[in-house]
């Protein structure tokens, strides 16, 4: 039993680093645009695809692969922002985030209008799992959560050193005074989808990477992503990390107990207690 | 020449409804001019219609006479005048020197040096550099909004009500630094709430009273003018002035 809970920690530390990818991006493109984007889940749809056919139609190794997903997602997301969000910005978010529910909706619909329904899977080779006494990881799944760890670095990198990375912290901090010390919040804002956008691409990738590629696989990403960002506290970088770890091991956990099915009952079960305890989260200030 | 000068200016937060309803003032380089007045009466909202933050239905805002009327706030920024806001004034999750360098975000290349200086004008900011915003005392975050607004190396300084929930010896010590900000050619136009202790600093005073200029001079004399005490600074007629500029006398 104990080297049960200890495999199911492992699967959950190296599924949760993953889940922190897409999260980042959920929760930075609400930190600075004050609105949940639902069309994460169709984003990171996008980014498996894009992945996917960089992998196996134009032969990429798994890095560039990454950066296509990266690339094709921000298009994407900055799509859906310019197309079905900014005309209703002046609704409010709740509106906002309805209009990225609908327009995530025809993203997954154009996907499978263009790819089927089939399960795509990636040009990789077949590797047998490392064993470690009674433990068991998949090289796949190191790589993934290896790529999954860099990403986060350059995003932390990005947001602690560049000169737009700071003007994003400060827009999420204090619009107001960033409008006033000269950042310009369209820009900052583009800046935010497209990097929001393709942190769910990328994880969009990495979780093809582990399972396949279909028309659905971010739509089951999405409660666990926005459990892993309300966890955290809505807004916060740090929390979405944290989020994310804890909802990827809570999962992993509860199928040990649940019938696998049932995993999703996890996402909603933190949300209403996150929600009911402390609205703000672990690390977020907003709600406070 | 006046670094600013605001003739007429219009404007508030609905187009039908003016809080500002035409005031006018100057300021010169090396100028600390205050600005008082009740609550209501509209102190705050010039400096949103000077910033671009609201944008004026009428009058006119020009710096070294060149006209900024109705420019976004980037723009003013660009052109010399820079606002510290009275609440929220700098970004409590960067550090001390994150939120400077957001002061020269314009102008990276100089923010190096102009850190630099300002960490030298004010030595708390440099012991401090690596901490976050938010766990500094309010003081010490109005020093760090000082300094942010200092690091664009502005000609006009417009501070909303600087002291604002301040401890007497923190208000002395920041209005001293606002002193000295002039002193060093520096225009600046501070909205007050703490009337005395402002006209004691500033060289001029503007009366503002339901969005217009009603006592304007030099401060000095302002504060000795016994209608200005009654309405304003308290002491024997203990006297406190509603939105309409109307004294009520109140017991001593």
């Amino acid at each position: 039993m104990i080297e049960a809970l200890l495999q199911a920690l492992i699967n959950g530390v190296i599924a949760g680093t993953i889940l922190a990818v897409p999260a980042l991006g959920f929760t930075a493109i609400f930190a600075v645009l004050n609105y949940p984007n639902f069309a994460i889940g169709a984003l990171a749809t996008v980014g498996a695809y894009a992945g996917w056919a960089g992998n196996t139609a134009l032969g990429l190794p798994m890095v560039a692969a990454l950066a296509l997903a990266f690339a094709a997602t921000a298009v994407a997301g900055l799509a859906v922002q310019w197309v079905a969000v900014k005309p209703l910005e002046s609704a409010g978010a709740l509106m906002m985030a309805i209009a990225s529910l609908a327009a995530g909706l025809v993203l997954e619909n154009a996907l499978r209008f263009t790819f089927g329904n089939d399960l795509r899977g990636y040009d990789l080779p077949l590797l047998r799992d490392w064993r470690f006494g009674e433990f068991r990881v998949g090289p796949q799944q190191v790589q993934n959560f290896a790529l999954a760890l860099a990403a986060m670095a350059l995003l932390w990198a990005f947001l602690r050193y560049s000169r737009t990375g700071r003007a994003m912290r400060a827009v999420a901090d204090n619009r107001d005074l960033a409008l006033l010390r000269g950042v310009d919040p369209v820009r900052v804002a583009a800046v935010t989808v497209a990097v929001g956008a393709g942190l769910a691409g990328m994880g969009g990738m990495l979780i093809g990477l582990d399972t396949s590629v279909d028309p659905l696989v971010g739509n089951r990403l999405i409660l666990s992503i926005f459990a892993a960002a309300v966890l955290g506290g809505l807004g916060s970088i740090p929390g979405a990390v944290a989020g994310a770890i804890a909802i990827g091991v809570a999962e992993e956990l509860a199928v040990l107990a649940f019938n696998p099915a049932y995993r999703l009952v996890v996402g909603f079960v933190v949300i209403l207690a996150v929600l009911t305890l402390r609205p703000a989260g672990l690390f977020g200030a907003r709600a406070s | 020449m006046t670094a600013l000068t605001v003739e007429g200016l219009l404007g508030g937060y609905a187009a039908a409804d003016h809080v500002v309803k035409g005031v006018s003032l100057a300021v010169a380089p090396g100028e600390l001019v205050c600005v008082i007045g009740p609550n209501g009466a509209g102190k705050s909202t010039v400096l949103k219609l000077l910033t671009g933050l609201l944008r004026p239905r009428g009058g006119r805002v020009a710096l070294d006479g060149r006209d900024v009327t109705g420019l976004p706030p980037r723009a003013v920024l660009e052109a010399g005048m820079v606002l510290v806001p009275q609440e929220r004034n700098v970004f409590g999750t960067l550090t001390v020197e994150e939120n400077l360098a957001m002061g020269c975000f314009l102008d990276a290349r100089r923010a190096r040096s102009r850190m630099a200086a300002v960490m030298d004008r004010f030595p708390l900011l440099a012991e401090r550099r690596r901490q976050l915003a938010r766990t500094m005392s309010g003081g010490q975050r109005q020093i760090l909004a000082m300094g942010q607004a200092l690091m664009s190396e502005p000609r006009v300084l417009l501070l909303d009500e600087p002291t604002a929930g301040l401890s007497p010896k923190a208000a002395t010590d920041l209005f001293g630094l606002v002193r000295a900000t002039a002193a060093s050619g520096v225009a600046v136009l501070m909205v007050e709430q703490n009337a005395l202790q402002a006209m004691e600093i500033s060289d001029r005073a503007l009366v503002l009273v339901d969005g217009r200029n009603a006592h304007e001079g030099p401060a000095p004399a302002l504060a000795r003018d016994p209608a200005i005490r009654r309405l304003f600074l308290g002491g024997r007629g203990e006297g406190r002035m509603d939105a309409t500029g109307t004294a009520r006398e109140t017991s001593p």
